[in-house]
């Protein structure tokens, strides 16, 4: 299944956010989107998930959705958004109790998508005694058992340091060579673009329009860290984006 | 700074971080209250302090010792605790169902937080005269008073600690499809639990105080009844042994709120 | 604490005072004193005597405080906040004498044979149901306003009599238990015929008896002071007697004997108005406070056989420590008893 976004503007009252992005994202690729802050890359993820509707345009489904996945579009949150009374284990089963799934079936479900993450011995474990990494990992084997046809990732590893966020990047490109998913990844982080993404968009400041498309050839099990090519691509989009930024920094807040 | 030139010891840089970390020091709140009843006791016994201003305590002790070797206490005790609980029963779960629903409904909410802001300050106390013409002189009266009066403080409680759920959770309900209902009853209300308890504190001592009103019109038995009698009797002993049970009630239903609290919501940082 | 302090002063500055006024005469010189009254017509006796200065002249500069109920002006006498005042017999006022704070010094009101008194009314759902005489009491309820109150009194002596047994309903208030009645939410209740008789009149409630066939000569209120003022300003005290009697003798003459003619009550009640329904307008309340008119007792004279028996009914119920006697309750020392 293929996303279409068409045509996509939004404002919040007179104040313009989003101008006129049409984009297509391909079914087992991961994309990113990168921009300066307020250019409105979370608010288009949240049309694409249809948590907010865009003043104009549409976001549309191409193709059928896959008869196993339980929420084709499924969202992993930059600050977890974990149950805390929940075990790790009861934040995966409450995805799948609304669909009828429980007891050994879901069980079966919970142990496979925590051994994906590496979790299997914290299944028990509260949220509270769990680190942010870990936190984060408990999110995308969330994610994983509701079987997305698109993940859509808003800041996953922001809330990180920096030595987790590596951990996880490695995490995430191995669960992606082992199972290939489809995932609209956004972040500011262009170390974190150019190590996940297939296709990075990059955003303008506000009103955010398509300043360019970045695609990177290089199979992602081969982007390691320090990899000089990735360097190179890293560079070429932080010049796109300086000026954006700086413009944008100084602007003053009024949404 | 040369380190030739200056030989004696370097001097050691002040502490200055201490205080303002509250530390559980459970037996100082006993020593406190075993200190004012000594001070108390001494007094009356001196006559320092006259028997019209303070009773014994240990008079006031015999007067609870012949109030249970009567077994009037249990008579007097059964009837108080079964109107505390049925009355904030009542009163709780309205008020808890009442402050969900403004908590998510906006219609709601601008229906009835302004008529919750006009209940809550009217002293219920004024109104029982009313409530027993309504409700009649017997249970139903007692009933109605301490569920009212429990009823505003839980609803505004309520809807503030469901303002409160983080709202990423809710999106996150929402994101991966999770009906409103599993929403409300798996996200919102365990959410807003903590609050809500919290607000349960102030209702119960609430309930407390309004059994000693409700028991004003038309009860024989009852803690309050108890209290009253002994006021307009002027019997001071008896008047401080309904007090002091009145007390422990309320220290036992703050005990026992404070045991849910530690089992409900263990899992709080 | 800072109440013991305060009475502990208080004492010190009443000592000191009492100390330099010793070698002056009875004439207690313009002494301001605070009396305690309800907003009865059975309080008169002192509305008349500030107004007409009967306590001016006696040397007595004299403040009214009034109360809602009888317990809390015990309680003020009690604490020295106010020096004399006039209630009912009750559970409490015979606790605090017991403590040694307050003595009994007089009487005021009490019922008489052939003079209206206190009614017994009852509701108007129970007297459709047969309570139409004190004699039907047998398992009604009936309204008292706390227990060891006149209420209590009355309805358990009456039920005595009667060999009935009722069940007591404490409403705290007076307006409470009207309420109550008059919703039919209890069947009974005695109270004072200003207050009986416009209800029956009303068709709120009905009166199915007389107090006073049950409690003949029944001391109703008294007159009572700090124990510290009885024993020590026997001066003062003699001064406020003296000019209460003659604001008593007033209202008797006026209301009850009726030796002054309709000008005498007219005259009678515009005072008494000044106090008592004064939110109404006085075309309203004239005929409420001429039926509320009770013989006060001459010279506040006091029918000691009707304490006795009020003293030893609290003992017998319970209400008061049974060790109590009449000297602890009564300064017989001021005025004659009957």
């Amino acid at each position: 299944m293929d996303i279409q976004l068409s045509n996509i503007c939004h404002s919040y009252g007179s104040v313009e956010v989003i101008k006129n992005i049409s984009f297509n994202i391909e079914s087992g690729k991961i994309v990113c989107i990168v921009g300066p802050s307020g250019c409105g890359k979370s608010t288009l993820l949240r049309f694409i998930g249809g948590l907010e509707r865009p003043t104009s345009g549409e976001v549309l489904q191409l193709g059928a959705v896959p008869k196993d996945s339980l929420n084709p579009m499924t969202f992993v949150f930059q600050d977890f958004a974990l149950l805390p009374w929940r075990t790790v284990g009861g934040n995966i089963s409450l995805v799948l109790e609304d669909h009828g799934i429980r007891g050994a079936k879901a069980n079966k479900i919970i142990d496979d998508v925590l051994s994906r993450t590496n979790l299997a011995d914290f299944k028990n474990a509260l949220p509270k005694q769990l680190s942010g990494g870990m936190k984060q990992r408990v999110a995308i084997a969330r994610a994983l058992a509701v079987n997305p046809a698109v993940m859509l990732l808003d800041e996953p590893l922001s809330a990180l340091d920096s030595q987790t966020r590596e951990l996880l990047i490695d995490d995430l490109v191995d669960l992606w060579s082992k199972k290939p998913f489809t995932a609209v990844y956004v972040t500011h982080n262009l170390e974190e673009a150019v190590r996940l993404g297939h296709s990075i968009l990059v955003l303008s400041r506000r009103p955010g329009e398509i300043r360019e498309v970045v695609t990177i050839d290089i199979p992602l099990k081969d982007r390691g860290y320090g990899n000089a090519e990735l360097e190179k691509q890293r560079k070429y989009l932080w010049e796109i984006m300086r000026n954006e930024a700086k413009a944008a920094d100084l602007e003053l807040i009024n949404v | 700074m040369s380190d030739k030139l200056n030989v004696e010891r370097p001097e050691v840089v002040k502490y200055r971080g201490g205080g303002f970390a509250p530390k559980p020091h459970r037996w100082v709140g006993l020593a406190v209250f075993v200190v004012l009843i000594l001070m108390v006791e001494l007094g009356t016994q001196t006559g320092f302090i006259s028997n019209l201003t303070l009773p014994k305590p240990s008079d006031v002790l015999i007067t609870f010792s012949e109030l249970y070797e009567s077994g009037l206490l249990w008579q007097h005790l059964i009837p108080s605790l079964s109107r505390l609980v049925i009355g904030s029963i009542i009163g709780i779960s309205l008020g808890v169902s009442v402050g969900i629903m403004i908590g998510l409904f906006s219609y709601v909410r601008a229906g009835l937080v302004p008529l919750v802001a006009a209940l809550f300050p009217i002293p219920k106390i004024a109104l029982l005269p009313l409530f027993v013409i309504w409700f009649g002189i017997d249970e139903t009266s007692k009933y109605a008073l301490i569920a009212f009066g429990t009823f505003t403080p839980t609803v505004v409680a309520t809807y503030g600690a469901v303002d409160n759920v983080d709202r990423t959770l809710i999106r996150m309900g929402q994101s991966f499809g999770l009906s409103w209902f599993s929403i409300v009853r798996k996200i919102v209300f365990p959410g807003a639990l903590a609050g809500i308890l919290s607000g349960l504190r102030i209702s119960i001592a609430i309930a407390i105080i309004l059994l000693v009103a409700a028991e004003m019109l038309g009860a024989e038995y009852g803690i309050g009844a108890y209290i009253l009698e002994a006021g307009s009797l002027y019997d001071l002993e008896r008047l401080f042994v309904g007090v002091v049970i009145l007390s422990v009630i309320g220290l036992l239903m703050s005990a026992f709120i404070g045991y849910f609290e530690r089992k409900l919501l263990n899992w709080r940082v | 604490m800072t109440n013991l302090n305060r009475r502990k002063v208080l004492a010190l500055i009443g000592g000191t005072a009492a100390a330099s006024l010793l070698p002056m005469p009875a004439f207690s010189a313009n002494r301001t004193i605070k009396v305690g009254a309800l907003r009865f017509t059975s309080h008169a006796a002192s509305f008349v005597a500030v107004e007409k200065l009967y306590f001016a002249e006696a040397g007595l500069n004299v403040e009214l405080r009034f109360f809602q109920a009888a317990t809390p002006m015990a309680v003020a006498i009690a604490s020295g906040d106010i020096d004399y005042a006039i209630t009912a017999i009750s559970g409490g006022l015979i606790s605090l004498a017991d403590k040694g704070a307050i003595k009994v010094i007089g009487g005021g009101l009490s019922e008489e044979k052939g003079i209206e008194g206190q009614k017994i009314l009852a509701s108007n759902a129970a007297f459709e149901a047969g309570l139409t005489s004190p004699a039907a009491l047998e398992g009604k309820t009936f309204g008292i306003t706390t227990a060891g109150s006149s209420f209590h009194f009355m309805g358990s002596k009456i039920s005595g009599q009667e060999k009935v047994s009722v069940k007591f309903k404490p409403l705290q208030k007076v307006g409470t238990i009207i309420g109550t009645l008059k919703s039919s939410q209890i069947d009974a209740w005695s109270i004072v015929p200003h207050i009986a008789k416009p209800l029956a009149a009303a068709g709120a409630a009905h009166i199915i008896g007389n107090v006073s066939d049950y409690l003949p000569d029944y001391q109703v209120t008294t007159v009572f002071t700090s124990a510290k003022i009885a024993a020590q300003e026997k001066g003062m005290t003699r001064d406020f007697l003296a000019g209460f009697s003659k604001g008593v003798d007033d209202y008797n003459a006026a209301m009850v004997d009726k030796t002054l003619g309709s000008e005498g009550i007219d005259a009678m009640v515009d005072i008494i108005h000044k106090y008592v329904y004064a939110d109404r307008p006085l075309e309203k309340a004239a005929p409420s406070i001429i039926n509320g008119s009770m013989r006060l007792n001459a010279n506040a004279g006091i029918n000691m056989k009707s304490i006795t028996e009020q003293l030893d009914w609290f003992k017998s119920e319970g209400l008061v420590d049974k060790n109590i006697t009449m000297d602890t309750l009564v300064d017989t020392s001021y005025v004659k008893t009957i």
